[in-house]
């Protein structure tokens, strides 16, 4: 099923004649630094096209940028910033919404064009700007596009990559230079391909891909490298599976993960920019450092078990593992088809789930959709029906919630030492709150599975 | 007249740090910037010419070798660090390193500095009894944190290694590095983010009375009297000695000063 890493595979030429040949990544990063050609290993001054930074890292980024360039001084581009709370929004704790104050004072000085500000917490329907989870709100809102360079202060930024463009996390002290430049020096890394075949089996997620592929080369196998997935089975996928498997390169150590930009990315854009772009295709002679191939009919349904991403096992062979939570949500698996898939399971299965199900929406767009879309096969139903007859939790105000634990009133917190599985991303020791507690990474059809069997449950149980 | 931050319900007001009421507005200059070689994994030397960003006119100019001449070539040949060492495994993540729940500390504000090093390392499982920091203490015992592999994996927080360095550690040797976490100490100069050649996570004890010797890459265990070779740390060392990336700029006169 999977090779050993061997040299780049020759295929057909995606593009004309070309000088030297270059990877997707290796070309965005050319384009952004104005220089004809770079190889692996260039460190370059690139432009940066879309900044983001959000509650969690937003104030010392702009504290730093403050201190740096001066009281005074104004970002390079007010239209180029995009400011997002979206991490510790619903809680009482007064740290976390002195944050959110900070990012108004600075976005208003600023004049930020794109700040998806919350003021009432109590109702976040009653705010019209606020979003949700800064990744699927840069997707929702237009701000990825093909070719571009998106630079976030938070890791899962590379999610973006998903659109063909290059996007990655940095921190504060960087993040305050870009603010006053508009650039960042990179090094240009490697590229790492990975090759995937086969009509998805209707049992398999995007998820299930990614864990795959991070069992695969472990948690620190794409350190320092670019990740590139191509092949038919990727090329079926819809954007927000491509962004959930963009979602989790960082969990492999990638510094970026890139998706060629195809018919599905310019038909979501076309409601959501109207900015230009132009996407870049890796050159058909261009050199990858390992490619590894998949054959998608031979996977099943996956977890990463406690207490790594990597900790890679079938989740049939985890049905002893009884559990005490469900949690569906995030910006690796909160999104609408997220919800729909999981909905897809309970509506299959017809029962009530046996432990606390929890929904979290990743931005307020989802949460309309779950109240609004019809489930296939249901007979009109939506999915929150679903849910609501199933025994879930209502679903909750989007943001990051739980996922990585937050102050202790966050919604869904893990408090006590329990076992969960999760559509988020890192199962780490505490990662959702209680140190001791065990986290299953899951697609939402093995997560809503599982919360129908008490057990860690592979969804083909009850998809047929 | 210099705008302030202020803000509406917080219990800690925000103060720079002391080099701002000696500060006269001079903030990056537009013309002038000039950019490191900033190369934290090797020195590969290159230079390249910028043209005018069409939307904001700022020049930047690399060199190949940017050192002017009054800053010795090598700031850190005579660095030495002393001290006990804490010992920890591989893929130590940023949740580890600091837990989620205190990220609404933020790192430059000096109160809060503080409490994030007094929760460095909080988050490692209970099956490390040794802990580092002593209940009620909110600085470690401990300068120097020794790694395995995927050291400061998982986020982008850069309150990881600013937690690590507010608590008092100097530097961490691991066998290998998650680069967020390295790119972020560099561009902090919170801690020296060095590499070993061998795992000295398992020849190392916590405890044990250590020196580093960076100008040599040299480590020495004195309780175990074994010593090992580090892997150079070549450019990111000045930066991190100078105490940051805007800081090196600025030393090296790449940057106008504040003062």
């Amino acid at each position: 099923m999977v090779m050993a890493p061997q040299q780049a595979e020759r295929k057909p030429a995606t593009t004309g004649s070309v000088k030297t040949p270059m990877t997707m990544t290796e070309k965005i990063l050319a384009r952004a630094s104005e220089k004809p050609h770079l190889r692996p290993g260039d460190n370059v001054w690139v432009n940066v096209d879309v900044f983001m930074t959000n509650d969690i890292s937003g104030p010392g980024s702009i504290d730093i940028f403050n201190k740096e360039f001066g009281e005074n001084a104004k970002v390079w581009d007010r239209e180029k910033i995009v400011v997002i709370p979206d991490h510790y929004i619903f809680t009482n704790d007064e740290r976390a919404n002195r944050n959110v104050d900070i990012l108004r004072e600075f976005s208003m000085e600023q004049n930020i064009k794109y700040f998806y500000d919350i003021k009432d917490r109590s109702n976040f329907k009653a705010n019209p700007d606020y979003k949700g989870v800064c990744h699927i709100a840069l997707a929702q809102e237009g701000h990825c596009r093909p070719g571009e360079v998106l630079l976030g202060t938070d890791s899962h930024t590379c999610t973006a990559g998903a659109f063909g463009q290059f996007a990655t996390g940095i921190g504060n002290t960087e993040a305050g230079f870009v603010l006053g430049t508009g650039k960042l020096l990179l090094k240009v890394p490697p590229t790492l391909r990975f090759v995937m075949d086969g009509e998805m089996p209707d049992y398999l997620l995007a998820k299930d891909l990614i864990l795959q592929i991070i069992g695969e080369i472990s948690v620190a196998g794409a350190t320092y490298k670019s990740m590139e997935f191509v092949g038919t089975t990727i090329e079926s996928l819809s954007m927000e599976e491509r962004m959930t498997l963009c979602n989790m390169v960082i969990e492999a150590g990638g510094k970026n993960g890139v998706v060629s930009a195809d018919s599905t990315t310019f038909k979501y854009l076309e409601d959501k920019t109207s900015l230009p772009y132009e996407p870049v295709y890796s050159d058909a002679e261009a050199s990858f450092l390992s490619e590894f191939r998949f054959d998608i009919s031979k996977l099943e349904p996956l977890v990463a078990k406690p207490h790594s991403p990597d900790n890679r096992a079938l989740a049939r062979e985890c049905k002893d593992i009884k559990i005490d939570r469900v949690y569906i949500g995030s910006c690796t698996g909160g999104k609408t088809e997220d919800f729909l898939a999981a909905a897809k399971v309970f509506l299959a299965s017809g029962k009530k789930v046996k432990v606390p199900t929890f929904l979290v929406p990743a931005t307020q767009k989802v949460w309309l959709d779950i109240y609004t879309l019809t489930v296939p096969g249901s007979g009109g139903k939506t999915c929150s029906q679903i849910f609501k007859e199933a025994g879930c939790d209502t679903p909750a105000s989007p943001s990051c919630a739980a996922c990585m634990g937050g102050p202790k009133d966050t919604y869904a917190r893990m408090n006590e030492a329990q076992v969960c599985v999760s559509t988020t991303n890192r199962n780490f020791p505490g990662r959702m709150g209680h140190k001791e507690g065990q986290i299953y990474l899951a697609s939402p059809y093995t997560a809503a599975a599982s919360a129908l069997a008490g057990y860690v449950t592979d969804p083909r149980e009850f998809l047929y | 007249m210099a705008a302030y931050l202020s803000h509406v319900s917080c219990s800690a007001t925000f103060t720079s740090s002391a080099s701002k009421n000696s500060f006269s507005p001079s903030p990056l200059s537009p013309s002038s910037i000039k950019v490191p070689t900033f190369s934290p994994l090797t020195v590969k030397p290159f230079s390249s010419m910028f043209t005018p960003h069409a939307a904001h006119a700022i020049t930047l100019t690399a060199h190949a070798t940017s050192t002017p001449s009054s800053i010795p070539s090598d700031t850190s040949s005579t660095t030495t660090f002393h001290g006990l060492c804490y010992v920890i495994g591989d893929n130590i993540d940023t949740d580890q390193i600091i837990p989620a729940e205190y990220l609404t500390l933020v790192p430059s504000n000096p109160d809060e500095y503080e409490k994030l090093g007094s929760y460095a390392l909080v988050g490692l499982p209970s099956s490390y009894a040794t802990r580092f920091i002593e209940p009620n203490e909110t600085k470690t015992k401990y300068s120097i944190v020794i790694g395995g592999a995927n050291f400061g994996c998982g986020s982008s927080r850069e309150h990881a290694p600013v937690a690590l360095g507010a608590a008092g550690v100097k530097a961490v040797v691991a066998e290998s590095y998650a680069r967020i976490f390295f790119r972020n100490s560099v561009a902090t100069g919170e801690v020296y983010p060095l590499e070993s050649d061998v795992r000295i996570c398992e020849e190392c004890t916590t405890g044990d009375v250590l020196t580093i010797e960076l100008g040599k890459s040299r480590l020495i265990n004195h309780t175990t009297g074994k010593e090992y070779k580090l892997k150079p740390i070549g450019d990111a060392g000045p930066v991190i000695e100078a105490g940051g990336i805007f800081a090196y700029a600025r030393k090296t006169g790449m940057i106008p000063s504040q003062s």
